[in-house]
């Protein structure tokens, strides 16, 4: 793996050699100072290991190594901040990094504006600070690669990202994270036909790493090729055992194929596997939802109710909020769904422990959900309720979800109105959501436009990820396809 | 992008389920220009070429994209109210020159490049390309990503 350039106040004694091209000269990247060498030795393990191998835990683990070994390593909290999916630990690490971040180098302080203000929301001054250092560091791939993954996948900027991690193929035609990243860049633009190749190349070029096997069998699963995609992750698993990245996409695709008992093994193992307790709990929940999958409701909600207690104990406000929307989606009572996610949205304005950008895009989540169980159940009022506060947080955010959970918060009640037409115009623009796509068929076809309603059922039936939503609303159009053709058929066999 | 752990997908599912691709367009001006709002009736009396210098007397130039790409589609039917084939005709009006003209680019980094080196230039790109080397404006208070943003494209 290439290894950063570090010429800070000190560098590490023993670090790898320089990057350099294929002529040999050194290649410049964005510096990392610390004065302290075994804060940087672990900064640059922790982006080799989270950026570019892959190993996420163990990347996690290395950034905390270094902040540890250098408590104001601003650009450290940094990238901590930016990597964790703890939100407590996101809120305590970007403050430190603002608090350290006058002791960086301006290179490394642009870099710390990149990685704060994009957790943040101050992506006018992030964006300026990363295109400054990508036009200083015209070669410096990890950078590259770090701002099209955000593109791509953050900002759904995806003719940036393919640009990018196009332009950087170029000049390092054999940096395989900008191949893995290229490769989803494409399938999540709707490309998904040209992603298959970037991936034989990404396991021909890494044959005795994991994540090329496992990310070839997410990008089949995503093309809904489940025998494919258990292949690509079985391989990984004979690469790595300890790949439990893998081990759950084993778990997801036989969830999805329907195979629920066998989904519950395999999510079992991947839950052995892990140590990451919050990591944990997230496979904890998707083993849970196995049940709801299987249509034993009770079982699911007593289930999520054991992790309820559990992630409160252990403060992890967001996944209890989590554990609360999925009992709400799942239960046929919209008076108790209603009331679990009230339970979430109290419990997550009660914590102190998360970044307001976090807090507000789960309880837009919250409500957007509301709106949606209200409005499927012909409570008008109730949806009302939820758009409300959703209204208020579009008119202060920049976040791109909120304005968006808004729209179809705001579709969800039109549609309880009968304004159908208004319903569809405003759902469309939340169209990679399995809810808002639920209820835009449903408007289509109480709008008297089957045959749009077919097509947004196909779009949603065809959704192969591990998502709630998709969970929840996949079953519904893949049925009401289903007694659709049947319907067809009879009547074509009448004739 | 690629594997995540798992409740980095599971948050991240969150916002991706309810995201859309939207591309905000920024109004950029040259780096020695103080001017950092304008209001939209402002930006339109500069596309009409009604306003032709700032208020420190430096005489407007418009650097924008093709006129025929969609995002300069966009940005001419949002500033000046006005249907496309009318907007792009008093762009492109022969009396321009000598009010304020107008230029068309073939690509952001030459708007930039222009912008950079004309302290009178306005120019309009694609928000995920501006540098330090321009001031982004804000339009009526709002700045690209803003809630109610008028040059958020999709």
């Amino acid at each position: 793996m290439a290894v950063l350039l570090a010429c800070g106040v000190m560098r590490a004694q023993d670090q790898a050699p320089a990057p350099a091209d294929r002529g040999g000269a050194v290649i410049a990247t964005v510096p990392v100072t610390t004065k302290v060498v075994t804060a940087q030795r672990a900064y640059e393990m922790g982006m080799v290991h989270r950026e570019e191998m892959l190993y996420i835990d163990e990347g996690l683990d290395f950034f905390r190594e270094s902040v540890q070994a250098d408590p104001q390593f601003a650009l450290g909290h940094a990238a901590l901040g930016y990597f964790t999916p703890d939100p407590a630990e996101a809120r305590r690490e970007t403050a430190l990094a603002r608090k350290y971040a006058s002791s960086a180098s301006p290179d490394e302080q642009l870099l710390i504006r990149w990685f704060v203000g994009t957790k943040n929301g101050d992506l006018v001054p992030a964006i300026t600070a990363m295109n400054d250092l990508l036009a200083k560091y015209p070669l410096d791939k990890r950078l590259a690669n770090l701002d099209a993954e955000w593109l791509c996948s953050n900002q759904y900027a995806y003719e940036h990202g393919e640009a990018i991690l196009t332009r950087v193929l170029q000049y390092a035609p054999d940096y395989d994270p900008a191949m893995n990243n290229l490769a989803y860049c494409y399938a999540l633009s709707g490309q998904p036909q040209l992603a298959p190749p970037l991936m034989e190349k990404y396991v021909a070029a890494l044959p005795n790493e994991p994540n090329p096997q496992d990310s070839f069998g997410e990008i089949m699963r995503m093309l809904g090729n489940y025998p494919a995609a258990l292949e690509h992750y079985r391989k990984a698993l004979q690469i790595n055992p300890d790949f439990v990245s893998s081990q759950v996409g084993i778990a997801s695709t036989y969830a999805l194929m329907g195979n629920e008992k066998q989904a519950r093994i395999e999510y079992m193992k991947a839950m052995n596997g892990t140590k990451e307790r919050s990591t944990r709990l997230g496979y904890r929940m998707l083993w849970a939802m196995t049940f709801y999958r299987e249509n034993d409701l009770a079982r699911g909600r007593a289930e999520m109710l054991k992790l309820d207690e559990q992630s409160h104990q252990a403060g992890l406000v967001v996944q209890n909020a989590e554990i609360h929307r999925t009992m709400a989606l799942f239960d046929r009572s919209p008076a108790r769904a209603l009331r679990d996610l009230d339970d979430a949205k109290s419990d997550l304005l009660a914590s102190k422990k998360l970044l307001a950008g976090d807090r507000d895009l789960e309880l837009a989540t919250i409500l957007q959900t509301r709106a949606f169980i209200a409005a499927e159940a012909g409570k008008t009022e109730a949806a009302q309720a939820a758009l409300k506060p959703l209204e208020a947080m579009s008119q202060t955010s920049r976040s791109i979800p909120i304005q968006t959970s808004y729209h179809a918060a705001n579709g969800a009640v039109l549609y309880a109105k009968g304004d159908y037409a208004g319903a569809i115009a405003e759902l469309q623009e939340d169209a990679q959501n399995p809810l808002s796509l639920k209820l835009t068929a449903d408007a289509q076809s109480k709008a008297g436009r089957g045959a749009d309603a077919q097509k947004t059922l196909t779009q949603l039936a065809a959704i192969s990820d591990e998502r709630v939503e998709v969970a929840f609303a996949r079953p519904q159009a893949q049925a009401a396809l289903k007694k659709e053709m049947q319907q067809t058929a009879q009547v074509g066999g009448a004739h | 992008m690629r594997k995540r752990s798992f409740i980095a997908c599971l948050l991240l599912v969150a916002s991706v389920a309810t995201a859309v691709y939207a591309t905000d367009f920024a109004v950029v001006v040259n780096s020695s220009n103080s001017v950092k709002s304008i209001s939209l009736a402002d930006l339109g009396k500069i596309f009409k070429a009604k306003t032709t210098a700032w208020g420190n007397g430096k005489n407007i130039t418009l650097v924008l994209r093709d006129p025929s790409s969609p995002g300069t589609r966009f940005i001419i039917e949002k500033v000046l109210g006005s249907n496309f084939d009318e907007g792009k005709a008093i762009l492109s009006s022969p009396g321009r020159k000598s009010t304020v003209p107008v230029v068309f680019a073939e690509s952001d980094d030459e708007i930039l490049k222009i912008v950079q080196g004309n302290p009178g230039a306005l120019g309009v790109i694609d928000v995920y390309n501006i540098t330090s080397g321009v001031n982004v404006v804000k339009i009526d208070e709002k700045q690209p990503f803003d809630p109610g943003y008028i040059l958020k494209g999709r």
